[in-house]
């Protein structure tokens, strides 16, 4: 029996970014459909675009020409892009970008200050979402008495606060030792499979890349590349 | 955690740099505190000594001097007799420097005159005639004098017995060197010569007959003003150029403050950028970090409000009981003052905000995927 054919979280069409009055094309006429619940990984050597695609596709700046669109909603026409990233998306950045003067628990909290959540709430859901990513023993703990893995996994907590439905990680493992990045990797592999959750991840690393169900490579503002990888050497 | 909690550590995160924006602020608001306190306090003591006289109406010429210019003292036989007037009293009041102080009130007054009345002795006694070569000093006054009953006092050149020490129910009438009438004249060579007439209306009188009365008085004597006590230095030029300048002056240490904090605000702005912008890539609206600056820059004019007003406050205190004020007038801070002080630092703290506010209204959150 085929499986039904699974909606797109996200589509691209003649997607382009220029820089600098068109000095600088990040995106040249980009196409690519993102279904939902993949993990996706976008790979190529820098200046390539994949930097410029995440933001595009996380409302963080906006195309030049083409057209983007999540669920059917255009991302350059939203009303409101704030809310969008507040809902729907759930970033994790390569330097973790922790707020260096709030707690582990507060970083966490910070995305829920846009929500209507009450303090309690907002608390007690950071709580658990540090649990989950097995930091209940470092809430109090402000960033710079943490290591690299655990700023990581406050800011993998952070992303999942208000539970959006897509991450974007631009390489998340990118500032890591080896091990860290290993288990970085696996905890995110793990929420994308628990959560379902629609996983875009751009990294250099081909060894990591090719632990998602999909690697982009990009050239010179161009998807050179879509293909599937093997999981235990069957094509997905 | 909430939304005021990252105000406030946005403040706590360069200490140093807050607290002496914070000093500078305070600065301000404590000249605010400081020199309108005494402004007022100068008003309010004229208004409470003449009270503490029984005044109700006063006849003088308050030019732009510190003391009223003397007129001719037959304007009393002119005014005596006129309805609502139950009582009168010539004085000649005049700032002078008496031995160690350099600026002293001696107030003398007609022998046997109501404005006699309220001065309560606490050691000694009143002068037995007008021509007694004596004074009595209010409680302050014997103090910044360092004077007991049985002393000499030199009033330019004549030497007077210190014959009684005396509480007169407000802070200038305790502050002043008191003496008869013609003792004063003949000493300052002013015979027949007055400054102030003190009027005290009959009983009943109602603020109509009272402001009736002072007309009719500045109708017929050209060379002073009546005016209802209470009134008095509010009319007077000297007090408005005082008053005037003590706010020109404060508001002058208000904006060093404002650009204090806007420098701070910029600073921080600029330092945070990029934390603005993640704070943006993870949802926060625009206008949630512009109410970010503009709130930690009305929290940090708030609390430079509240220190400026301590330190201002103690300030004029420590400046009342110094020789050169003492006595002369009592710093009148009040609720109002206190309330417009802080209300001016919250203001400061917010115009200065607004431009860094605008600045990282300005900012990209895709700046936070760089760096």
């Amino acid at each position: 029996m085929l499986d039904a054919p699974t909606a797109n979280v996200f589509e691209a069409v003649g997607l382009r970014k220029e820089y600098d009055d068109g000095t600088v094309q990040a995106l040249r006429s980009l196409d690519l459909q993102i279904p939902e619940g993949e993990f996706i990984a976008i790979t190529g050597p820098s200046g390539c675009g994949k930097t410029t695609l995440l933001q595009l596709l996380g409302a963080l700046d906006r195309p030049t020409a083409g057209t983007l669109v999540f669920r059917g909603s255009s991302i350059p026409d939203l009303s409101d892009p704030s809310s969008y990233r507040s809902r729907e998306i759930g970033f994790i950045f390569q330097a973790f970008h922790l707020l260096p003067t709030f707690t582990a628990i507060e970083n966490v909290q910070i995305p829920m200050l846009e929500t209507r959540m009450p303090s309690s709430k907002r608390k007690e859901r950071a709580a658990e979402l540090l649990k989950s990513v097995g930091l209940e023993h470092r809430l109090n703990h402000f960033p710079s008495k943490l290591s690299g893995g655990e700023r990581q996994r406050v800011a993998i907590a952070r992303s999942l606060a208000n539970n959006p439905s897509v991450l974007l990680a631009d390489e998340p493992t990118g500032n890591l030792d080896s091990d860290n990045a290993a288990m970085i990797l696996e905890l995110l592999e793990r929420i994308q499979r628990e959560r379902r959750m629609t996983l875009v991840l751009v990294t250099h690393d081909m060894s990591i890349a090719q632990r998602a169900s999909r690697v982009i490579h990009m050239i010179d503002g161009h998807a050179v590349s879509d293909r599937l990888t093997s999981v235990n050497g069957v094509y997905q | 955690m909430s939304f005021f909690t990252v105000v406030l550590r946005g403040l706590t995160r360069r200490r140093t740099r807050t607290l002496l924006t914070l000093l500078g602020i305070s600065i301000g608001i404590a000249a605010v505190v400081a020199l309108v306190g005494l402004s007022r306090g100068l008003n309010k003591s004229w208004a409470v000594g003449m009270k503490a006289r029984g005044t109700d109406v006063v006849v003088s010429n308050m030019t732009s001097s510190l003391v009223p210019k003397p007129f001719n003292d037959s304007v009393r036989d002119r005014i005596a007799h006129l309805p609502h007037v139950d009582a009168t009293c010539t004085l000649l009041i005049d700032l002078m420097s008496v031995e160690n102080a350099e600026m002293m009130m001696v107030s003398a007054r007609e022998w046997g005159g109501f404005a006699w009345h309220n001065l309560k002795i606490i050691s000694g006694r009143m002068p037995n005639d007008a021509q007694e070569k004596a004074v009595v000093l209010g409680r302050t006054a014997a103090e910044v004098l360092k004077k007991k009953l049985g002393d000499s006092i030199e009033i330019e050149t004549a030497e007077l017995k210190v014959i009684g020490i005396v509480d007169g129910n407000a802070w200038v009438e305790n502050g002043s060197v008191i003496l008869s009438l013609p003792l004063l004249q003949e000493i300052t060579g002013d015979q027949g010569r007055i400054n102030v007439l003190d009027i005290r209306v009959t009983p009943g009188s109602s603020h109509a007959d009272v402001q009736r009365l002072c007309d009719q008085i500045n109708q017929l004597i050209p060379e002073a003003r009546a005016i209802v006590a209470s009134d008095s230095l509010n009319q007077s030029e000297v007090s408005r150029i005082v008053q005037a300048m003590s706010w020109s002056t404060s508001l002058l240490a208000v904006l060093v403050g404002v650009l204090g904090v806007m420098n701070t605000m910029l600073m921080n702005v600029f330092e945070r950028s990029q934390e603005i912008c993640v704070l943006l890539a993870l949802g926060w609206k625009r206008g949630r970090i512009v109410r970010l600056v503009l709130w930690e820059s009305a929290v940090l004019g708030l609390l430079g409000g509240i220190v400026g007003v301590i330190i201002g406050a103690v300030g004029v205190k420590v400046l009342g009981v110094t020789p050169e004020i003492r006595g002369l007038l009592e710093p009148d801070i009040g609720v109002r003052l206190i309330a417009v002080s802080i209300a001016i630092a919250i203001a400061v703290g917010v115009i200065s905000g607004l431009y860094p506010a605008w600045r990282s209204s300005r900012l990209t959150p895709s700046q936070a995927l760089h760096g």
